[in-house]
């Protein structure tokens, strides 16, 4: 500490001491917050086409359009150290031969109000999501989902390139939950300490109807095709 | 002249203090940091906001810096007390 060089690695070097341990008080803190999260989803109309479900896409498939409701309370994930949510609804099923289809159908990534800089909006919309939850540190309200008749974001297909009538199919909610500081935690099948497993969350199971026949389906697959959402679909 | 104001330039860079300066200015640092950490914490856990908490930990530690980093007088209160040149020992050069 005999130089003032010395002294500012050493004053940093405790610095960084300090911001480590404050950042793994701060994550300890998401443990002791309840999380109780609901959810009652159902499919309305569910269609199956066959057609280019993308501009990219080199040959025909039948791919499946499921619209869907929602009503969710998440609202319990906003914390202090929330960052953002990220809410998805797959859909699942199992082939005949044993294998776990899960595609992701629709997606939304919800921001605590510290995190509202971030969206990727114009500035219009910011300036309304900003003021939304003016002079709030946590928005917890924004955890309420309530979604009818909701259009997917993507449309599903399978490898095989069928996918009509698959039988047993099931919509699922499913959340990420990204922190400030912390490891990211998603939906748990089972509770752990204060964090409650999803209640509710899976819609009845259903069948994809047959393919839709040729005179309805011009329309649809034209303005389906250039759908592609600038946001990730990786949940 | 010019030697004498470069002198003077080299040791405020190097802001040199004595070595009870050096022990309380290692003090210091280690309170002052660790207080930040502490109520940079509970300021953001009380209000809820993990923004609070981030600008008051950035700001208690721009403080320790400004409080530790330049060679304030009170770091040099107990400068060592050379002999003086040629008083006790001959070493023949006198």
């Amino acid at each position: 500490m005999h130089s003032s060089f010395t002294r500012l690695q050493n004053v940093f070097g405790f610095f960084t001491t300090v911001a480590f341990v404050l950042g793994a008080f701060i994550a300890a803190t998401d443990l002791g917050s309840a999380r109780t999260p609901s959810g009652v989803i159902k499919t309305d109309n569910i269609q199956v086409v066959k057609g280019r479900p993308h501009y990219y896409s080199s040959k025909k498939e039948e791919y499946a359009i499921i619209r869907f409701s929602l009503e969710a309370d998440l609202s319990s994930l906003f914390t202090w150290n929330t960052k953002q949510l990220f809410v998805y609804v797959t859909a699942d099923w199992t082939s005949p031969g044993g294998t776990n289809n899960s595609a992701v159908i629709w997606d939304s990534i919800i921001t605590n109000p510290s995190a509202d800089h971030l969206q990727n909006l114009g500035p219009v919309a910011m300036k309304k999501l900003k003021k939304s939850a003016e002079g709030k540190s946590i928005a917890p309200e924004r955890g309420l989902l309530k979604l009818k008749n909701q259009k997917p974001k993507y449309q599903i297909t399978h490898p095989s390139g069928k996918i009509a009538e698959t039988a047993d199919v099931t919509l699922k909610l499913h959340y990420n939950v990204q922190p400030w500081v912390g490891v990211l935690t998603w939906n748990m099948d089972k509770p752990l300490g204060v964090w409650n497993a999803m209640r509710g969350g899976v819609s009845d199971l259903f069948t994809l109807p047959a393919l839709k026949s040729k005179d309805g389906k011009g329309k649809d697959t034209k303005d389906k095709s250039s759908t592609k959402s600038k946001k990730s679909k990786k949940p | 002249m010019a030697e004498e104001l470069l002198d003077k330039v080299r040791d405020v860079v190097e802001g040199q203090i004595d070595f009870e300066g050096q022990r309380r200015a290692e003090g210091y640092a280690t309170l002052l940091l660790s207080l930040t950490g502490l109520i940079a914490f509970n300021v953001g856990y009380v209000l809820q906001d993990i923004v609070k908490c981030l600008y008051v930990g950035l700001g208690g530690t721009l403080l320790t810096f400004l409080i530790i980093i330049p060679p304030w007088p009170f770091y040099n209160k107990n400068p060592v007390k050379w002999l003086p040149i040629g008083s006790a020992f001959n070493t023949g050069g006198t």
